[in-house]
């Protein structure tokens, strides 16, 4: 394979195996996501608040501390 | 004893720099744009200077708008964020400092180096080999920094927004070096190491991801980060958001040959790109998807707050653009597309909208915090947002009209697809002239929403004081996630890799290379053992699947770990385009045509070709389709830019394909053309090159650049200094007394000749030995 510049053929198996393995990955790392516990992912996105931040400082209609 | 709490300053002085300067190189960038733009138009507009032409400026304008604008506008957002969310403040001053004053000098070398003319001659990578190396460095010092940071963080996990952080400054670290791999020739001058379809491919993988790991991935994260607090809601879906990042990191990098399509790139490669760029939907609008239900109970915020305003708007054309590119890469749509402005019009739904209201909205929601005073006016907020949305949708609509009019015209055929229906180009050129001049006025319209913007934030930060973010953190609390509870998750090196999942994958990967490149036996071998591997993998993963999830969850405590395996996901995507080529493309290997290597008149010419930034608006590879091959002559072969040093395949048409050009027209045809080429075809938009007539070729610089060029593997006999410039006067004097003949006086050393001897030359080839095999043998039965 790839011994040649132009007419390969075979190489086209490549692309199927490079989307298989891709199809794989993306799969496991669906069900690895999928499968995270509530918790971790309350912990994991409430991160970007743990650091107050201060108030939201438009004229119109100041907010809240986050 | 209780504790003791000490207050923690955030280097937020940093921020406020990225953030004006992005103000200052935003207006710069887009300027040029709308000014290019209008020589379009109005090709007077270069007033005459050869530092002002399109294909100068161009450049000029995609490098200040990627490099620069969003350059800075994601310096801003990552480090703003990145302090925050690790609850640590930046590692070191000095090397933020010496990050943020660097980039801002390498932009301004950029600036100065494009106008004159000093270019490499490959898209968003034109800029000359010295400052590359400072855009790695820089690069490095901002990578220095980052995990220098995370090194000395709070907050063990790490949150998703880093994750996008940590791949765009790996990805574009590995992408700049490799595409930027030169030889210099001088010191403001170099030839890429790739050459041909080598460097069409590593250009594309490079450009490609550009805009995935530049223009996306870095956004990204900042939306994870500056969305949620904006509305004051977590992310829709944290799972989601794992699956966005995995699968963007692992499928973008595969989808740059869709930029070749239909040309001589070969078969399973453009297959490759087509097969990653349609999965590439999946993970882009789980992203999009994710981002706008942020703002789910927050909608009617958006009547009053701009930020949300923008970022919604910015989050919408993040999932149009994201669905156009994959469209845009099907085949059958790309002979439609591709060479036309609708390209233009996606990478500025993606470049406008996406980046250029994320960094609106990402810079309404900093600045009153960063100088604690109220947004000076919410109104011209609004009045912003209105005009930058209307003038990218005019800008969007009228691209796309001018992309498939233009596609439609230049592909149209009568008698049974035999003739050409528009056979001038410039018949299909003149029929997007309105498209071409509302463009102007979307791009306009934008633009002064920008500089209302500036205006906006001068007068919020005019008299205002600075302020420093600050948090409280405990005085004995040991700096660095070892002190963390968590800190028994640590993977260390050998568990990093020594786990079910990556050795398998490595064996895997090892013998799948086994079996693609090895001999016979090899290949045999590798083929089963990959059949193995997987089995195994199967097996194992079921006996013993906790040993994989556990890994799992230590890697996301773990930098090092993670970026290390980021790293690897990256990589394999590009070696496993790119190798193949590099290993095959080589004059021994090539069937049918073969290029002859330039003389060195011609390489002068062809440098001045480069230097002037014609592939910007000239392409030279004629598609596998019939249009094109009706028009231009028979479709390009790979072997015919085999020493194209750069090549110069191009991604536009402004003007007509020049890869059969040679002896197509008398030399003084070409520099009638190139002195006022409305004086020979009526109606053109390209610029008046006249000074090409006046200045000198640079002869001198020759034999360095053959030198190079035979390091290169370009076939030059090892010809003295004194035989090159013989033979470039020799040559010169030929054309020069060809357009004698034919009533144009020029002197033999300008520069014009020596681009008339390049021009004459594109398409000439002679015949390459086939290699003997069954494909060749098969190749000549009938």
């Amino acid at each position: 394979m790839f011994k040649r510049l132009i007419f390969e053929q075979s190489a086209a198996l490549f692309t199927v195996s490079a989307f298989l393995t891709a199809a794989s990955i993306y799969l496991s790392i669906a069900w690895r996501a999928l499968r995270m516990k509530r918790p971790q992912i309350e912990r994991f996105e409430n991160l970007p608040f743990q650091t107050a931040t201060p108030a939201a400082r438009h004229d119109s209609s100041p907010a809240p501390s986050a | 004893m209780p504790a003791q709490k000490i207050t923690l300053e955030f280097n937020d002085k940093v921020v406020r720099q990225f953030l004006v300067a992005t103000l200052v190189w935003g207006i710069v960038g887009m300027l040029v744009g709308v000014l290019v733009a209008a020589q379009l138009s109005f090709w007077r507009l270069n007033f005459k200077s050869e530092y002002l032409t399109f294909g100068r400026l161009r450049p000029l304008h995609t490098n200040a708008v990627i490099f620069a604008f969003v350059g800075n506008m994601m310096f801003a957002g990552i480090y703003y964020s990145t302090q925050r969310l690790v609850r640590a403040r930046l590692a070191s001053n000095f090397l933020s400092q010496l990050h943020f004053w660097g980039w801002q000098t390498i932009i301004l070398s950029a600036a100065i180096t494009l106008p004159l003319g000093l270019t490499r001659g490959k898209e968003y990578a034109e800029l000359i080999w010295p400052i590359n190396i400072a855009v790695a460095f820089i690069w490095v010092v901002f990578g220095v920094n980052f995990f220098w940071t995370l090194a000395r963080r709070r907050e063990p996990s790490l949150y998703v927004a880093i994750w996008f952080y940590i791949a765009t400054i790996i990805t574009v670290a590995m992408l700049y070096i490799v595409n930027h791999l030169s030889l210099p020739t001088s010191f403001t001058h170099s030839y890429p190491v790739f050459g041909g379809v080598q460097d069409a491919l590593v250009q594309w993988w490079y450009g490609h991801n550009a805009v995935a790991f530049f223009l996306t991935t870095p956004i990204l994260g900042i939306m994870y980060y500056f969305i949620p607090k904006a509305v004051e809601r977590p992310v829709y879906s944290y799972r989601l958001s794992v699956i966005h990042f995995w699968s963007l990191v692992f499928v973008y990098i595969w989808a740059g040959p869709h930029h070749l399509l239909n040309t001589s790139l070969p078969e399973w490669l453009q297959t490759l790109g087509v097969t990653f760029s349609l999965m590439l939907w999946a993970p882009s609008w789980g992203g999009m998807l994710n981002g706008l239900l942020t703002m789910r109970g927050a909608w009617h915020k958006l009547r009053t707050d701009p930020v949300l305003k923008f970022f919604a708007a910015a989050v919408t054309f993040y999932g149009m653009a994201t669905f156009e590119g994959p469209l845009l890469s099907i085949k059958s749509v790309n002979a439609l597309a591709h060479y036309t402005d609708w390209i233009i019009g996606h990478v500025h739904a993606g470049a406008l909208g996406w980046n250029g209201f994320m960094a609106a909205g990402m810079i309404y929601w900093l600045v009153p915090r960063l100088w604690n005073k109220p947004l000076h006016s919410t109104a011209l907020a609004n009045l912003h947002f209105w005009l930058g949305t209307v003038g990218i949708l005019l800008y969007v609509a009228a691209m796309w009209t001018s992309g498939i009019t233009q596609g439609l015209m230049l592909n149209a055929t009568i008698e049974q697809g035999t003739v050409l229906a528009y056979p001038n180009f410039l018949d299909t050129l003149n029929t997007i002239r309105p498209m071409m001049l509302m463009r102007v006025i979307g791009g306009g319209l934008y633009l002064v929403g920008f500089m209302l913007m500036a205006w906006n934030v001068y007068r919020t930060v005019r008299h205002a004081r600075p302020v420093n973010g600050s948090i409280e953190v405990f005085a004995d609390e040991e700096v660095g996630v070892e002190a963390h509870p968590l800190s028994n998750a640590r993977l260390g090196v050998l568990g990093t890799f020594f786990n079910p999942p990556v050795a398998f994958s490595v064996l895997g990967f090892g013998f799948a290379c086994a079996w693609m490149f090895g001999g016979d036996a090899m290949s045999l071998a590798g083929l089963v053992g990959l059949m193995l591997s997987v089995v195994l993998a199967c097996v194992h993963f079921e006996s013993k699947g906790k040993s994989w999830s556990g890994w799992y969850e230590r890697l996301l405590v773990n930098v090092a770990p993670f970026t290390i395996l980021t790293v690897i996901a990256v990589f394999a995507g590009g070696l496993i385009q790119i190798i193949p080529t590099v290993l095959t493309s080589r004059a021994s290997n090539l069937e049918d045509r073969k290029q002859r290597p330039y003389t060195p008149l011609e390489l002068a010419g062809r440098d001045l070709y480069i230097r002037e930034g014609c592939y910007t608006c000239h392409s030279q590879m004629i598609r596998t389709l019939v249009p094109d091959v009706l028009r231009y002559g028979d479709y390009s072969r790979l072997g015919e830019s085999i020493y194209d040093y750069p090549y110069q395949w191009g991604s536009k048409r402004n003007g007509p394909d020049l890869a059969r050009v040679g002896n197509k027209y008398p030399n003084v045809w070409h520099l009638r053309h190139m002195e006022d080429p409305r004086s020979i075809s009526a109606g053109s938009n390209m610029p008046s090159y006249a000074s090409m007539l006046v200045n000198k070729t640079d002869l001198a610089a020759l034999p360095s650049k053959l030198a190079v060029q035979r390091k290169l593997g370009v076939p030059y006999p090892n010809w003295t200094p004194e035989q090159i410039e013989r033979r470039a006067k020799e040559q010169a004097e030929t054309v020069a007394r060809d357009l004698r003949e034919a009533g144009a006086l020029v002197s033999p050393d300008k520069e014009i000749v020596a681009m008339i001897a390049y021009l004459q030359t594109l398409g000439r080839s002679e015949f390459a030995v086939a290699p003997v095999g069954p494909a060749a043998v098969a190749r000549l039965l009938p």
